[in-house]
């Protein structure tokens, strides 16, 4: 586990600056004026990309009914929500009072200098196990991993994919359903992660393999499970947690699952900042880490990880490949763009 | 001083400039407000087209959007959206023609009840039949195709819904029912005499219906064409369902992407392509007028022909079964997939063990599918009554009164009929973003209404002006005569007779917003999601099962709509 969180670790010290474990550290002495507060602003919209994963909504009913306060939740992929909170900040329109997104684009955010805002302490900070920790701006919220969804009534047992190398088998051309690696997203995260990790010229042979590309990620988990393909690549392992039933098996690959890192950010004129404070102080409750866990999710706070269900904890503790990052991603995408035509 | 000079400078003059500067000021304020709902957009079109970056930051101006808009890659996506438009409009345009035909001019069994049952599907939000379409369809695991399995024993599917053949069909389904709309009334209307000549010359039906009757369409199946085609590039929900998964683009689909599925949106392209579909359209329109002059929209009159119904003996039951075979295929396999879909636990698998009832709990438990429809139906009424109102004002100064301006506001009122909702929601999402001073409008849910207001106003203007058409003029004068101000005409004559064009306006602005996505999915946010918007999420999300039970209680809706349409509009035209 340890060897695990060490990959972990690289990836976040790139943010380097950005990171101050400090102040995620300190006691937050007024907290009971930060919930009185909240309770009287009454409400929070919360800009997710859960793509309406159940634990997320879990979460958010769980904290409803606790504080009595009404959250709201405008839920995309990563890239609309970005462009949605810099149009309505650019129109004036400060709608959103806190977001759930991958830490990459909090980063860019913050380099922009415009769209978050610092981001006060909350109590529960204090319970993030190595190497997690807050910065000034962003809140660790919990890990999502990537391997290979696999129809089992179409791919035999003995031919399932243990490897990402695996996928290269010229019997899969075309069987392949993949989340567009060009733009930002999960298959942007694969792309760069396998690219970095992989043998050279891996992408070159996968393109070969005649990808179909979707962005339709929650779907496309449906359309193998269908059989309308073998694959689908990147699988979130949390959004697989809930097709129980359907003939489908998720494999995390020996290498490793490439990952991104969910955080919070407070948004800029956040109209309800206590009660975002609030919601993510709930986030990272044990018990809502616990339902993420379940989920198949990689949790941020310690000792989640050994009270998750059975089937849950080889997802939660999967070995970690490596994650995206904000400086090489114009290289990135561009190189995808050129081997994915 | 003279009689004359008196009336000048005395009470009667005052209220006579009284009158005219209230009605210049009338006319401008008409005019700020459709150049508001029009020209605005357009102009920030055009402003986006030049500017290098996203609205609300800092940038130069050039030709880079433009550049990219005159590449080989974007000519064969403008030239793939002009020709599925074809594709779809040519065969939409024979079976509209056809079911109109039984429906007017045969003695085929319950005609009342097919038309009604052929028309259904225009009221049906094509989001939904999209969506039903892509679980009957689906080339693994579509109800079509395993049933086309189980009785031939094939191992091939019978067709793919992701495909060119799958956009068109799913096209065809929406614009056969507008088509037969716009022609069934010109059938009816038809004067009979020339058909009966041709008969008494000797000759025989087939001929009459060759050369009589068809040329005597020429001029409504060349509008419903027109029409049609310009709809059919405007398109945004069937590419996406159905051409995106497969590579195939449009234009609407290549805006969308530009801005919603880009690392970096591109803004300049996405509002250059908007500027070329805008003045492509423009030139369709423009020889829509120039082929068919003022002839567009007048296939309901108020004409008193009854033309002799055609005997077409056993073949009445073949063309019954015609007419049934289309709303099956429009209505009743997409409901009873939907309805399939919502029970049982996952779609596309459907065993005892997968039955449950836990989506209909789930999408009444659910606040964004609560919050989109209590929005939509807000939308739906309050868009529907100011673009009725405002479609009216419209046609009332353009077609009964001769006032300075009165073709203005006309044309402004007709723009947004060249603008796609893709494109006139880009030019919106600038106009609003750059909106000066303290006004704040993007993200609202106003920002939707004004959308929907300018997309409906072409419409409502057309169907109000048809309405003043048929009133003779000499019955306003008769009520000045009498005493009654400008007013209490207006209320007591205009409005109380063209009310019942101004309820048929109503529903058709109606179930057009209640459609609507390709504006409302790049103007909405948190709060002010429409139920199309949540739909799209929600399948997106892979929530089919939920989505499916959302479609049949829309799809409730719109059949009581129907049915109270039918019921109250038949009742207030007979005792009106």
């Amino acid at each position: 586990m340890a060897a695990k969180i060490r990959l972990a670790a690289l990836a976040f010290a790139m943010a380097g600056a950005l990171v101050t474990a400090a102040p995620a550290q300190a006691q937050v002495s007024d907290w009971s004026s930060v919930v009185q507060a909240a309770k009287k602003e009454g409400s929070v919209v919360v800009y997710s990309m859960a793509l309406g994963a159940p634990y997320y909504n879990e979460v958010v009913r769980a904290f409803e009914r606790k504080y009595g306060i009404k959250v709201e939740s405008l839920d995309l992929r990563a890239s609309e929500l970005v462009e949605r909170i810099r149009t309505e900040q650019a129109a004036g329109r400060f709608i959103g009072d806190v977001e759930l997104i991958s830490s990459t684009m909090i980063e860019e955010q913050v380099v922009a200098d415009k769209y978050v805002q610092k981001f006060p302490a909350v109590p529960n900070a204090a319970n993030l196990r190595q190497p997690f920790a807050t910065t000034d701006f962003a809140v660790p919220a919990y890990i999502q991993a990537f391997g290979i969804l696999v129809n089992t009534q179409l791919v035999k047992p003995e031919e399932q994919p243990k490897s990402w190398s695996d996928l290269l088998d010229p019997k899969w051309k075309g069987k392949i359903l993949s989340d567009d690696m060009r733009p930002l997203g999960s298959g942007s995260t694969m792309f760069a992660v396998l690219h970095k990790e992989m043998p050279a010229g891996f992408h070159e042979k996968l393109a070969r393999q005649q990808l179909v590309f979707s962005r339709d990620m929650r779907n496309d988990a449906r359309r193998v499970a269908r059989g309308e393909y073998a694959f689908y690549i990147p699988q979130v392992f949390a959004f697989a947690s809930d097709l129980k039933g359907l003939p489908v098996k998720v494999v995390a690959p020996v290498e490793g699952a490439p990952y991104a890192l969910l955080e919070f950010a407070l948004l800029r004129n956040a109209p309800h900042p206590n009660t975002a404070r609030l919601l993510v102080n709930h986030f990272l409750e044990a018990e809502s880490q616990l339902v993420y866990a379940n989920a198949w999710n990689a949790p941020v706070i310690g000792g989640i990880v050994e009270r998750a269900n059975a089937d849950a904890r080889p997802f939660a503790e999967s070995k970690l490949m490596g994650a995206a990052t904000l400086a090489e991603r114009p290289g990135m995408m561009e190189l995808a763009r050129k081997i994915y035509k | 001083m003279s009689a004359v000079d008196e009336r000048r400078s005395g009470p009667g003059a005052l209220a006579s400039l009284r009158l005219r500067y209230s009605r210049t000021f009338g006319m401008a304020a008409l005019i700020a407000l459709l150049a508001f709902l029009s020209l605005y957009p357009v102009s920030m079109l055009l402003f986006g087209s030049f500017h290098t970056t996203p609205p609300g930051v800092a940038g130069a101006f050039d030709l880079a959007g433009y550049r990219e808009v005159f590449t080989s890659e974007t000519g064969l996506v403008l030239l793939n959206t002009v020709g599925i438009s074809l594709a779809k409009t040519i065969p939409s345009l024979a079976l509209a023609a056809l079911l109109a035909w039984i429906v007017a001019r045969t003695d085929t069994p319950a005609r009342g009840v097919l038309e009604a049952l052929v028309t259904l599907p225009f009221f049906i939000p094509p989001i939904l039949t999209a969506m039903a379409w892509g679980m009957l369809g689906n080339p693994q695991v579509g109800a079509v195709n395993q049933a086309w399995r189980w009785i031939t024993g094939s191992q091939a599917a019978l067709f793919n819904v992701y495909s060119y053949g799958g956009v068109v069909w799913h096209m065809m389904q929406y614009s056969t029912p507008f088509l037969f709309l716009f022609i069934v009334e010109a059938f009816r209307a038809m004067d009979p005499s020339l058909e009966e000549a041709s008969r008494m010359c000797g000759a025989s039906q087939g001929q009459t219906l060759r050369r009589i009757t068809l040329t005597l369409m020429l001029p409504a199946l060349t509008t419903g064409f027109l029409l049609s085609f310009i709809r059919g590039l405007e398109n945004f929900e069937s590419p996406l369902f159905f051409g995106t998964p497969v590579k195939i683009q449009v234009v609407t689909t290549l805006i969308y992407d530009s801005i919603n599925q880009r690392s970096v949106p591109e803004y300049e392209f996405a509002t250059a392509m908007s500027f070329a579909v805008l003045a492509l359209m423009c030139l369709l329109v423009f020889w829509q007028w120039r082929l068919l002059g003022a002839r567009s929209f007048q296939t309901v009159t108020g004409k008193a022909y009854a033309p002799r119904l055609i005997k077409l003996g056993p073949w009445r039951w073949a063309t019954f079964a015609i007419c049934v075979l289309f709303f099956v295929v429009a209505v009743v396999l997409p409901v009873g997939q939907l309805l399939a879909g919502s029970m049982f636990r996952f779609f596309g698998f459907y065993s005892w063990d997968m039955l449950t009832l836990d989506h209909w709990t789930e999408a009444f438990d659910n606040s964004d599918i609560r919050r989109g429809f209590l929005n939509t139906l807000a939308l739906g009424l309050a868009g529907a009554t100011l673009t009725m109102i405002l479609g009216g004002i419209v046609a009332y100064v353009s077609v009964r009164t001769r006032w300075q301006g009165r073709r203005i506001v006309d044309i402004l009122a007709w723009l947004p009929w060249m603008m796609p909702g893709m494109v006139l929601g880009v030019g919106f999402l600038w106009g609003f973003a750059l909106l000066p001073g303290p006004v704040s409008i993007y993200g609202t849910i106003w920002a939707l209404l004004i959308a929907y207001v300018a997309l409906g106003t072409p419409l409502s203007t057309r169907v109000m002006s048809s309405s003043y058409h048929q009133l003779a003029y000499d019955l306003e004068e008769c009520a000045r005569v009498h005493g009654a101000g400008f007013w209490r005409t207006l209320w007591s004559i205009v409005v109380a007779l063209s009310w019942p064009s101004f309820a048929v306006g109503w529903v058709l602005t109606f179930f057009g917003i209640m459609r609507e996505l390709s504006a409302s999915i790049l103007l909405y946010s948190a709060g002010s999601e429409v139920l199309s918007v949540v739909l799209l999420r929600l399948w997106g999300n892979g929530q089919s099962e939920v989505v499916s039970v959302v479609g049949l209680c829309t799809m409730a809706l719109v059949l009581l709509f129907r049915w109270a349409q039918a019921r109250f509009l038949a009742r207030a035209v007979a005792t009106g």
